[in-house]
Formats: C-alpha cells, sequence, structure tokens
C-alpha cells in the first residue's frame, strides 16, 4: 500500500516541477534531476503492472469472445455486429486515457497502441463474418495497415513500428503471390514510406538504442524483399542492379548515420556489407545475366515503369551518398564496396551490347564477360575485406573476405559453364589468397 | 501538443470505426433492397487462418459453353446474370462495362479450357463460427455431391454489389439445417 501512495505523490511531485521551475522555487537542472531521480523506478514497477494488466485483460477478452462465439448463430446480425464493435471502442477509449493521463509511460503506450490495433482487425474480421464480406486477404492487410499506422505515431511505439514493417510486408506476400499471377506490388513503398518519418523521429531522438537498430534493420530486410517483388513486376532485367544499389545503400547508411566507437560496425552496416557480399556472388553466375526482357519492350504500364524507377532509385542514392562523403575526402566505408553498383552497371551494359540470343536464358559472349567482370570485382571486394580486416586486426572482417572467397571458389567449382583450365586457374588464385592472408594474419597476430 | 495528439486520434479513431461501419451500411443496403438470385453450388473447402473458418463455395454457374475465349485485357469483368427454367442463376453472357443493375455481377478471374468460359465469383467463402464448422462442412459435403447436389446460396444484388445472404442444405439456412440434424 505504502508504495501505491508513493507512486501517486511521486506523479503528484512530477506534475508540479514544470510550475515549481516557473516560480524560481527550484531551478531548471534541479526539475530535471528529480525527474530523473523517480523516472526508472517509476517506468520498471509501471511495465510489471502493465504487463500483468494486459494479459489480465487479454484473458478476460478472449473468454468473452469464447462465450459469445458458442451462441454465435443465435445472435441477430445487429447484436452481432454491436459485439464486433465493442473491443474497438473499449481500446479507443484506453487509448484516450493513456494520452490523457500517461502519455509519458513508454509501458502503457505500447499496451494501448497493441490493443488499438489488435480491435482494428476484430472489428473488420467480425463484420467481414456476420456479412459475408468476401475479400482477399491482402486487401485486408491494407485496410488494417493504414489504420493503424497512425497509432504509431500518436503512442510512440517503436514495437508497432516494427510489427507495421512486417505487416506490410505480409501484405507483399498476398498481393505478389506465388500462386496468383503477379499483383501489382508498388503499394508496399508507399506503405515502407509511411513509417519513414517515424524512423526519423527515432532516429534524432534515440539513435543509439537497441530499439532504433532493430527498427532500421528490419526496415533495411523488408525494402530486400519489396526490391525482389518490384523487380519481378517490373520485367526489366535490372534487378541486378536494384540488389547492388539496395545493398550498397544499406552499408553505407550503416556507415554515416550510425558511426560506431573503435572501428566496430552497426547492425545495419553489417546487414549491407552482408547483403553486398550475397549479390556480388549471385551475380557472378552467368545465368543472372541472360536477358530475357527489355525495358523498351511493349506493352509497358505506367506502373510498371514507376517500378523501374524505383528499382534505378536505389543505385543512384548509393552513388549519392558515396560520392557526398568521397568528394568531402570524409570516406569511412570500403571504396570496393561501394563500387558494387557501378560494377553491376557495367557488366549490365556489356551483356546489353550483344543484343538479344534467338530465344531467352542462352548464353552469349556477352554475358559470359559481365560474369567474368563481376567475379573479379568478388575476388577484389573479398581480398580488400580480408585486407581491411588484417589492417584493423579484426578476426571478424578477415573471416568475412576469406568466406566471400570461398564462396566464389566452391560457386565455380559447381558451375559447369567454365572450362577446366579457368577453373584449375582460379583456384590456384583463390588458395594462395588464402595461404597468403593467413599467413600474414597469423604472424600479425602473434607479433601483436 | 498533448491536446492535439488527442484530436489528431479522434480523427483516427472515427476512420477506424467507419472502414467497419462503411462494410455493415453497404451490405445492409444491398441485403435489404437487392434482388434474390439462387445459385446452386458445386464441390471443395481449405481452412482461412486469419479469419476463423469458412465454406469455401464453387458454383456450377461459373462455366459456360462459349466458342471462344472472351477478352477483357486489364479491364474488370462483369457477368450479367438470367434466371434458368429451374429457377436458378446462370450467366448470360460478360461484359467489361460497368452495369450497376440488379442482375450483373463482378467477376474475379476468367479462363477459358475446352470450349468452356469460366470464371470465380467474388461471393465464394460462406464463414461459419469455429464450434460449427465442422458439422457445417460436413453437411456441405454431404449435400453436394454429383449424386446429390442439394445446396444453393441466395446472393442479394443491387446496383452491381452483391452479397451472400444464406447457404441452404435441403431448402433449410444451413444454421437451421444443423440444429434439426445434430445429435442431441
Amino acid at each position: 500500500m505504502a508504495g501505491v501512495k508513493n507512486r501517486r505523490a511521486i506523479r503528484w511531485l512530477r506534475s508540479q516541477l514544470p510550475e515549481l521551475v516557473a516560480s524560481g522555487v527550484i531551478s531548471s537542472e534541479n526539475a530535471r534531476a528529480i525527474d530523473r531521480h523517480y523516472e526508472q523506478d517509476q517506468s520498471r514497477s509501471n511495465f510489471a503492472f502493465v504487463l500483468l494488466a494486459t494479459v489480465g485483460s487479454a484473458m478476460v477478452g478472449a473468454g468473452i469472445i469464447l462465450l459469445i462465439a458458442h451462441n454465435w448463430d443465435e445472435l441477430s446480425r445487429p447484436v452481432r455486429s454491436a459485439i464486433a464493435f465493442l473491443p474497438l471502442v473499449i481500446a479507443q477509449a484506453l487509448a484516450v486515457f493513456v494520452l490523457m493521463r500517461r502519455n509519458e509511460s513508454r509501458a502503457w503506450c505500447e499496451a494501448a497502441a497493441i490493443f488499438d490495433v489488435g480491435a482494428v482487425a476484430t472489428a473488420i474480421s467480425l463484420i467481414s463474418q456476420t456479412f459475408q464480406v468476401q475479400g482477399t486477404f491482402a486487401e485486408f492487410m491494407r485496410t488494417w495497415l493504414l489504420l493503424s499506422i497512425p497509432i504509431v505515431y500518436l503512442l510512440r511505439t517503436t514495437l508497432g513500428a516494427i510489427a507495421y514493417v512486417i505487416g506490410s510486408v505480409l501484405w507483399l506476400f498476398a498481393r505478389w503471390g506465388i500462386f496468383s499471377s503477379q499483383g501489382n506490388p508498388m503499394l508496399f513503398w508507399l506503405l515502407l514510406m509511411l513509417v519513414i518519418p517515424y524512423v526519423a523521429i527515432r532516429f534524432r531522438r534515440v539513435r543509439d538504442s537497441r530499439e532504433t537498430a532493430t527498427l532500421v534493420i528490419i526496415l533495411a530486410l523488408a525494402a530486400l524483399v519489396g526490391v525482389g517483388a518490384t523487380a519481378d513486376f517490373a520485367d526489366a532485367n535490372v534487378g541486378g542492379i536494384a540488389y547492388a544499389g539496395l545493398a550498397t545503400a544499406i552499408y553505407l547508411c550503416g556507415i554515416k548515420f550510425f558511426p560506431q566507437q573503435g572501428g566496430r560496425l552497426h547492425p545495419l552496416a553489417i546487414v549491407g556489407g552482408i547483403a553486398i557480399g550475397i549479390v556480388a556472388i549471385v551475380l557472378s553466375f552467368e545465368a543472372s545475366w541472360h536477358m530475357t526482357y527489355h525495358v523498351t519492350w511493349p506493352p509497358r504500364t505506367w506502373p510498371a515503369n514507376l517500378a523501374v524507377a524505383v528499382e534505378l532509385f536505389f543505385p543512384v542514392a548509393a552513388l549519392s551518398l558515396a560520392s557526398f562523403d568521397v568528394l568531402r575526402r570524409r570516406a569511412k566505408f570500403s571504396l570496393s564496396a561501394a563500387l558494387l553498383p557501378i560494377v553491376t552497371a557495367a557488366a549490365w551494359v556489356i551483356t546489353n551490347l550483344c543484343g538479344f540470343p534467338n530465344g531467352p536464358w542462352q548464353s552469349t559472349r556477352c554475358s559470359f564477360a559481365a560474369a567474368t567482370l563481376m567475379n573479379c570485382y568478388a575476388l577484389l571486394l573479398g581480398i580488400d575485406i580480408l585486407a581491411r580486416g588484417i589492417r584493423t586486426n579484426s578476426i571478424a572482417r578477415a573471416n568475412f573476405g576469406l568466406l566471400l572467397i570461398a564462396a566464389l571458389a566452391i560457386c565455380r567449382f559447381f558451375d559447369s559453364d567454365l572450362s577446366f583450365v579457368t577453373r584449375g586457374v582460379g583456384f590456384i588464385v583463390v588458395g594462395l589468397g588464402f595461404l597468403v592472408a593467413n599467413v600474414l594474419l597469423f604472424k600479425r597476430r602473434t607479433a601483436s | 501538443m498533448n491536446i492535439l495528439r488527442i484530436l489528431i486520434f479522434g480523427v483516427v479513431a472515427l476512420a477506424q470505426l467507419a472502414v467497419p461501419a462503411a462494410m455493415v451500411w453497404q451490405r445492409e443496403q444491398t441485403l435489404k433492397q437487392g434482388r434474390v438470385w439462387k445459385f446452386r453450388t458445386a464441390p471443395v473447402d481449405p481452412v482461412d487462418v486469419i479469419r476463423g473458418r469458412y465454406i469455401a463455395l464453387r458454383f456450377t454457374a461459373e462455366e459456360f459453353a462459349a466458342p471462344a475465349k472472351f477478352e477483357a485485357g486489364d479491364k474488370s469483368v462483369y457477368a450479367v446474370l438470367k434466371q434458368g427454367t429451374d429457377g436458378f442463376a446462370e450467366v448470360d453472357h460478360l461484359t467489361t462495362e460497368a452495369v450497376g443493375t440488379d442482375d450483373a455481377v463482378p467477376v474475379e478471374s476468367v479462363w477459358w479450357y475446352g470450349d468452356k468460359q469460366h470464371m470465380r465469383f467474388p461471393f465464394n467463402k460462406f464463414w461459419v463460427a469455429e464450434a460449427n464448422a465442422a458439422a457445417a462442412e460436413r453437411a456441405y459435403l454431404e449435400n453436394n455431391r454429383r449424386d446429390n447436389q442439394n445446396a444453393y446460396v441466395t446472393i442479394r444484388v443491387r446496383r452491381g454489389d452483391a452479397a451472400l445472404d444464406q447457404l441452404y442444405i435441403d431448402n433449410q439456412p444451413l444454421f437451421e439445417y444443423l440444429r434439426a440434424h445434430s445429435p442431441r
């Protein structure tokens, strides 16, 4: 009981602080110190309370729904509709209460947001069932996402934002469809853009928090999935360039916007770096350069052209980010990694020099040349990362470089398009690289 | 600042209420004022993980003999209905012109195979309560075989909007049929 009284008193005291500062009783530093003193204690006890309250109310809610479901068919349509609206109205009332009285408590905000977003889905689903409203899963997800995104901003919930991004990917899967004919996935980018301002707010306020890191990583992964769907929809053969651009952009954003101390990398930069490695390896296969469509082939609709624009946005963004720093001589990133979009674009141009073979999926001299270029690039990239690892004495980086080279070697071994001589030479080079790198690394290690 | 936040939340809350409310409103209008069409059903059933249980419906009217494929391009397709001699709905023809009448329904997908024009109507899921799902599915399958075609649905159509009204088994609404045939 003493704890409850204390909490009330603390809340009252904290609410009085601005007034005390205004009337000159205490200084603003004092007020901040008092506020900080009680803050931690408050949020910890609040979180436990809200967690218990959420679980409790969820169980009561589930019980009520079970009771209703038992007699669901006996109820008339108007009664069923009223029941469908009930959780939503309660959730909204709770949200208003939180906004008015518990605005500073993160736990309350998160709980109210989850309740409201869940209630929207419940209402739509129950009405759909009651009135036999048809419609696809994609349509349901779209409506739900659009009705939920304002809650992320109003209640400042980062968990909500992460869930929203995952929801957008689910929408994309439902819309894109493995079995259905390809739907237009362009709304996905609009859905993602709706959450960007929130990411910017988080970035400005709490850049180094774990939640912000999770949010940007999930966003990056979602964009990687989105580029796949967009490239599929665009049918313009620039998917490789788009992926190269996006991977590089993620890597550069990680380095530029989330600088870390002591030569360490932010998780976003690591995700970008891994993506760069994977893209380079995938594009080193000659089959990646068999052109089957052409940008100028009719009929092209405007959404498909927009998809091409979205695809090309990423390499342009990556190049802008890179050149901005390079021109100011402030580049802290690996130049060879940042070169990926340019090399990919060069390989694309080389492939298109030959024109189109008689049928799709056929090799040409040009596709071979493009794949060779990408192989050389991937090898250089691996060596560069390895060298950086050795220079900075970073085992992780050196191993990643080695892994890249090894992956390249294994891929070429199974790639039967290449002659035995080419394969043999390649293997000798990779093997020598391995030996030299390891010797260097361990010499350095033992010396230090 | 906080007042503004609450005002914005008010607008968002209204939108959250408006979406299901608009669904209710449109359906109510169609169910009250729309023209009734009876569609004879044809078999199948999966489970929709997100929105509870439903019976997947196919209709005998979803195919009709046609000498050539109906070409719609990117446009939406509508089926113009007519009443057959047995009182059940049949498709008279397909069109790409939006007809806001009580005898045309939107069509989801169209394909042509074996001298027949095939299509999917948008009203192809009949939601049932979890408790009744298994019994409903059994009743539907038993009364929806080639040798025992005893199921149909009523659809209300108003100005191009089609609302699924009721699933009938052996000429009784599904729920009444289940109550009459329950083991108790």
